[in-house]
């Protein structure tokens, strides 16, 4: 393998990474840039999606490796897989906000950053004693084409990987900068009181930020199953810890900067890895946090917030 | 004609007189506690499944046929495998061994699973003077006299095996990928485990030793989902085979991605590898073709073992792994030692049931079982398996999907 293909390869890897990092990454920016909340629980609900993805696929006969889909029957249960996860996971997000943080609302500290803590607990070992605590085996119902570029392959399934995760968070931007609730969001973001007396349902607002972050990262639950045809009751810590380590380096709070942290994030491990080693990872993702956090406090895209009252 | 009356006070005359028998005869047996640890949660808990029911069916026989007089044999059943990490955690093993420690009923103890585990259970177990024998940990630092300050402070041995360890067992994989599939080239990963780093080291220098070419070594994070990126550096290198030194968390996954990544390439690891994780989680066709070796004798198509291994699988609804047989043996070589204690008239306690576990020579199912002064098995076989699919069993019958190659060579 020439020096060149080697460094493609470890870019496409890196960039598959980085597709789900940043769909995760969505979900802590969203919540954090109304609420200013780590909402930790977002790890788990990722981890969830893949197990609602994994019975949406069992459910269609798809189970190991052996059935392999085309054309439109592809399409088909891929549309179902991902609309029923999402619309599954956003809905528990909003439950989640809705039985547990929206009491907390106003009580100052760090109250509710521990409930979702707690939470992400919850949910974790509702899997654990419900599915059960061995791995799963994921169906991969894709074909298996693939593309050389010199040494280098480029997998039929990743470029799908790479086209829904771009799809959702262009669409996510859109509905952001576009829409009437989009905009409503970015106003409570400013300044929640002063949207608030504009008649901004800032109730509405947060539940709408609680689904679509939720809904992305189920969405990111089914890829991770997709691409790595496995899931496990303890996948969302390490996925989630890079992912909020993506937004923080992003800019936490900022949607396009969480986009761009993940993809950053997902290039360093891999770089890191052929370079290094990949004992190291996590050593070279959190020095790269830190330089960049020492000369940009608010991340790479963020701005410093004006002192909320 | 008896009335309704009459009738149920006989059946709760006849259900008190069976109750009262069953109390009586439950008090003339004393029950003697082994302790079970096994990482039934996480990543290993189906081939830790595996081990328990060997244990289990080894306690209810021995029960059944009285062959301790005036004694049952009580399993208590520990998990040393936590959520949070997802495979066996050793601070809760650290538990464990505190727990079986300080019930006064347990003699004896059966386990752990994974060495990590062990390692921080040897000094409790061994300020409390409790024999326990492993059917599967195989890291040799924890018996070796070495490290006897760490690992038995108290000074006896009591960190017994039915297997051998990784000074055979990581060298003598080497000596087969050398000897008999002439490999030129390897890159060694482990998972960062207590196990996985010493057989891996035990593999890498004897390699080297046999003119096998290093061509790197890296360590995975078990937690982490992607190892892409290190088999992508190791495509590059392109090497003639993939050593793995580790247990299923990072294993399954090792599998599933170098099939895709390297599929042209050799790929082999321990005991670890030889797993029902490796049939169901990584699954067919990843699994296909690795090589794994165990530490003992393969005893589970042997004919000796023949009515055992059905009579096992009818119970479980499971094919047994050869460390089902070891973890039946061990509990044999307690019941033994039990046994010998109460012919010598001698009170059965912990000190007793240790000194007798030492000098045991016991007939088991993969042979004679004795000890060196250390506690090491003196039987060192190491047995290579290589994963081929059998379409005719099931996929996770461990039996018939581990095809036996036979012993590696020793050197």
């Amino acid at each position: 393998m020439t020096t060149f293909d080697l460094l493609l390869q470890q870019t496409i890897n890196g960039l598959s990474l980085g597709a789900m990092y940043s769909l995760l990454a969505l979900g802590f920016t969203l919540v954090y840039g109304i609420l200013e909340l780590i909402n930790f629980s977002h790890f788990n609900v990722f981890m969830i999606g893949s197990f609602v993805s994994l019975f949406v696929l069992q459910s269609f006969g798809l189970s190991g490796q052996e059935v392999i889909l085309t054309g439109v029957p592809l399409a088909g249960v891929l549309l179902v897989a991902f609309v029923v996860t999402m619309a599954f996971c956003g809905g528990l997000g909003v439950v989640v906000e809705r039985v547990t943080l929206r009491p907390l609302r106003n009580v100052k500290g760090p109250a509710a950053m521990i409930t979702s803590i707690g939470v992400s607990y919850i949910l974790f070992n509702i899997i654990l004693l419900t599915v059960g605590a061995d791995s799963k085996n994921f169906p991969n119902p894709m074909p298996a084409i693939r593309w050389h570029i010199g040494e280098a392959t480029l997998d039929f399934r990743v470029l799908l990987i790479w086209a829904i995760a771009l799809l959702l968070m262009g669409t996510l931007y859109m509905f952001v900068q576009r829409s009437r609730i989009g905009k409503a969001m970015r106003a409570t973001a400013q300044d929640a009181e002063a949207a608030r007396m504009m008649g901004v349902e800032v109730d509405k607002v947060i539940m709408m930020a609680f689904f679509l972050g939720s809904a992305l990262a189920g969405a990111g639950g089914l890829i991770f199953g997709l691409y790595y045809n496995f899931t496990s009751f303890i996948i969302g810590f390490t996925a989630g810890l890079r992912a909020f380590t993506a937004a923080v380096l992003g800019g936490i709070g900022n949607v396009p900067g969480a986009m761009v942290g993940g993809v950053l994030i997902g290039l360093i491990e891999a770089m890191g890895g052929q370079f290094i080693a990949t004992a190291w990872t996590d050593v070279i993702i959190f020095s790269i946090l830190v330089l960049v956090l020492v000369f940009k406090p608010a991340g790479l895209f963020g701005r410093i917030a004006p002192n909320k009252s | 004609m008896l009335t309704r009356r009459e009738a149920v006070q006989l059946i709760a005359m006849t259900a008190a007189a069976v109750t009262l028998a069953g109390v009586a005869a439950q008090a003339a047996d004393a029950a003697i506690k082994i302790g079970l640890d096994l990482s039934l949660t996480g990543a290993d808990a189906e081939s830790a499944a595996r081990i328990r029911n060997g244990a289990l069916m080894a306690f209810e026989e021995l029960n059944a046929r009285r062959e301790l007089p005036g004694y049952t044999l009580e399993p208590l059943i520990l998990d040393d495998g936590t959520a949070t990490a997802g495979q066996y955690d050793p601070a809760q093993a650290a538990t464990n061994a505190r727990k079986m420690v300080s019930d006064k009923a347990v003699v004896a103890a059966i386990g752990p699973m994974m060495s990590g585990a062990g390692k921080a259970m040897a000094p409790i177990l061994s300020q409390g003077n409790l024999a326990t024998i492993t059917p599967s940990s195989t890291n040799p630092d924890i018996t070796s006299p070495k490290f006897a300050g760490e690992y038995r402070p108290a000074g006896k041995a009591i960190y017994f095996r039915t297997v051998t360890t990784d000074a055979f067992q990581g060298p003598n994989l080497a000596n087969y990928f050398a000897d008999k599939l002439k490999v030129q080239s390897v890159y060694v990963l482990d998972d960062s485990g207590a196990y996985g780093v010493g057989i891996a080291d035990a593999f890498q220098k004897r390699a080297e030793e046999k003119g096998i070419k290093v061509l790197g070594r890296d360590r995975l994070d078990p937690k982490a989902a992607d190892y892409t990126t290190i088999l992508t550096k190791i495509k590059a290198l392109n090497p003639d085979a993939l050593y793995y030194g580790g247990v299923s968390q990072a294993g399954v996954k090792l599998a599933k991605q170098s099939y895709d990544v390297l599929p042209k390439v050799i790929k082999g690891g321990g005991d670890g590898m030889y797993s029902a994780e490796m049939l169901s989680a990584a699954g067919f066709p990843a699994a296909d073709g690795w090589y794994a070796t165990i530490a003992s004798p393969h005893t589970t198509e042997d004919k000796v073992a023949d009515a055992w291994v059905k009579q096992y699988q009818a119970k479980y609804g499971m094919a047994p792994s050869d460390y089902a047989i070891t973890a039946y043996d061990a509990a044999l070589v307690i019941a033994d030692a039990v046994k010998r204690v109460i012919a010598d008239g001698k009170d059965v306690n912990r000190d007793t049931v240790r000194d007798y576990i030492q000098t045991a020579k016991v007939n088991t199912l993969q042979g004679t079982v004795a000890f060196d002064a250390n506690g090491d098995l003196r039987d060192r076989t190491i047995s290579v398996f290589q994963i081929k699919k059998d379409p005719n069993y099931s996929a996770d019958d461990m039996v018939h999907q581990y095809h036996y190659i036979g012993v590696a060579p020793q050197s």
